[in-house]
């Protein structure tokens, strides 16, 4: 494990600022992420999570404020730029093509093909043996490739979002409110695989507003309310409970 | 009892993995019963009328199966069949060389599918509202460069119009009264085929699916779906380029309403042939089973001696079997 502060921080946020017209969004937030961290982001619905990562998935540009990814500054001004510097995003909706089968989901976007003139024939044996291979490789075991995608439980499909994100070498994987429709099995099964990806090598940011859908796996809390962050947590610095209170703000640190 | 339950669920699970499934039942129910009621139906003149007159509009009807998986569709195919036969007649008329004039047309059918496309991928208008403009466009287009009246193919006819859609007389010799086998069963057969390994095995087909499928996570995914969006819509209008020089070659003249209300038939045949409205769903064997179901149904009825008005109501009734059959397979649980 190397979860120690003295290695470069995965991505370090400093003072963002983001106004929506006369609304503030986020008023001055850092937001630190470590090597082979995972970390929780949590607050409550308008608390300003999902700007913050929409900021550092170049959907939004900050109105202030710098951010490093592993120790250089950038400017992050498109979501391919941010996948290309191995941000990866799983949000729920737009993760996976219901209609299409895994291994179509799976090379979404980056298909092996065969150049025939100007055809790209698509191979499809060894994609759907790769898909198999790699989903095996992160612990995720499927009946078929070939299986639609809308077959599987909601738990299976955050994996297969997750397994693909592994597999195409996202060093920072971004879980938004992975758990919040899935069942306590299901929860547990995306638990896992999210400990897989840590164990591997990646960092992983967990934005949920229930701390008790992250309380397990998270090594570190960061809380955001009305724009500001409240605070950074390592685990077992607070109880369930004290860290459910500041999200709602019934107390305050 | 049990057992026998899960068993039917398999089976419609299974079913419901193919969507052309639900038009090909209709389709061997329909064509039994006008082989029972109808006198001459299962004689070479009428099989061969329904293939020739299903393979024009059938050409469209790829486009239009692509263009509804992407999560489009298109209104003005009818008019765009008018503009590209009128193009197409004025051009050899103005002393153009029968090839370059068919070169032409199709370059302007296709260019008009593609205005249909940018409009909606620039603009973000439904494709619904987009091209019931454009259809009415394309039609006043249409009646504004043939002055409003026929323009006919004068002289005799050559050779490229057989090489388009010739009586195949070989074929029909044989058989008495001569059938009507035509080259555009041909030319929609082996379009179909190449479309359809297009659509399934091809990068750009998974994208057209991706396109229709989730938006949004295909555009998460780097899918270019508006540049998707923007060749399927290009690739119909060349497709309907094609069906009408095809008619033209047959018919050697056009008029101002050619091709009005196929836009709605050929809709249809997608829909009953299991591709969905809503994107993502969908096969161009299925649409094509859908076009030959209605070429069918018209022509069986006519042979039945039944009022031609009929058969759009019928036409409408297999329509809504169809969807809630397929419905019925999708869904889960």
């Amino acid at each position: 494990m190397s979860n120690g502060t003295n290695e470069t921080p995965v991505v370090h946020m400093e003072n963002i600022v983001k106004h929506f017209g006369t609304i503030t969004a986020l008023d001055g937030v850092d937001f630190t992420v470590e090597k082979q961290q995972v970390m929780a982001l949590l607050g409550d619905n308008g608390a300003g999570k999902s700007t913050l990562i929409k900021i550092l998935m170049g959907v939004h540009t900050p109105d202030r404020g710098q951010i490093y990814f592993e120790g250089q500054p950038v400017r992050i001004n498109s979501p391919r730029y941010a996948r290309a510097m191995g941000i990866e995003a799983c949000y729920q909706d737009l993760a996976l093509v219901n209609l299409m089968s895994i291994t179509r989901n799976f090379f979404l976007g980056r298909e092996l093909a065969r150049k025939i003139g100007p055809i790209n024939w698509l191979s499809m044996r060894k994609m759907n043996d790769l898909t198999r291979a790699a989903l095996a490789d992160v612990g995720i075991k499927i009946r078929s490739p070939a299986e639609k995608v809308g077959t599987l439980s909601g738990g299976e499909r955050q994996s297969i979002a997750i397994g693909r994100a592994m597999h195409f070498g996202a060093k920072l994987l971004i879980l938004d409110e992975p758990t919040s429709a899935l069942s306590v099995a299901e929860t547990r099964k995306v638990l896992t695989y999210t400990l897989n990806a840590k164990e591997r090598g990646l960092s992983v940011i967990f934005i949920s507003h229930n701390v008790r859908h992250v309380y397990q796996v998270a090594d570190a809390y960061t809380i955001i309310r009305h724009g500001r962050k409240v605070g950074t947590y390592a685990k077992g610095e607070l109880t369930e409970d004290d860290i459910a209170d500041i999200i709602a703000g019934v107390r305050e640190c | 009892m049990q057992s026998l339950t899960a068993t039917l669920k398999r089976l419609r699970y299974g079913l419901a993995a193919s969507p052309e499934v639900v038009a090909l039942i209709i389709f061997l129910v329909v064509f039994v019963f006008f082989s029972v009621a109808a006198d001459n139906f299962l004689t070479p003149v009428a099989l061969s009328n329904i293939l020739t007159f299903a393979s024009i509009q059938g050409i469209i009807v790829v486009g239009m199966a692509m263009l509804m998986i992407a999560g489009e569709f298109d209104l003005s195919v009818g008019s765009n069949l008018a503009v590209a036969s009128f193009v197409f007649a004025l051009t050899m008329n103005a002393g153009v060389a029968p090839f370059p004039a068919m070169l032409f047309a199709l370059l302007i059918s296709t260019l008009l599918g593609a205005v249909n496309g940018l409009i909606v991928i620039s603009s973000g208008i439904p494709s619904f509202i987009a091209t019931l403009g454009t259809m009415l466009a394309y039609r006043g287009i249409a009646r504004a460069i043939g002055g409003g009246t026929f323009a006919k193919c004068t002289g005799p006819k050559p050779l490229l119009f057989n090489i388009l859609n010739g009586a195949v007389d070989s074929l029909n010799q044989l058989f008495e009264p001569v059938s009507n086998f035509r080259v555009s069963i041909l030319w929609f057969f082996l379009i179909a085929v190449v479309m359809t390994m297009v659509l399934m095995r091809t990068r750009f087909g998974n994208w057209v699916f991706a396109a229709g499928g989730n938006m949004g996570a295909a555009l998460a995914q780097g899918v270019p779906v508006k540049r998707v969006k923007l060749m399927v819509f290009a690739l119909t209008g060349l497709l309907t380029g094609l069906a009408s020089v095809m008619q033209f070659a047959h018919r050697t003249s056009v008029d101002p309403l050619r091709g009005e209300g196929w836009e709605l038939i050929v809709v249809a045949a997608s829909v009953i042939g299991g591709v969905q409205l809503t994107g993502g769903v969908g096969t161009i064997l299925g649409a094509s089973i859908g076009i030959l179901l209605l070429q069918t149904l018209e022509q069986g009825l006519v042979l039945m001696g039944v009022p031609v008005q009929v058969f759009r109501a019928v036409a409408g009734l297999i329509l809504m079997l169809s969807v809630i059959g397929n419905t019925y397979l999708s869904r889960q649980g």
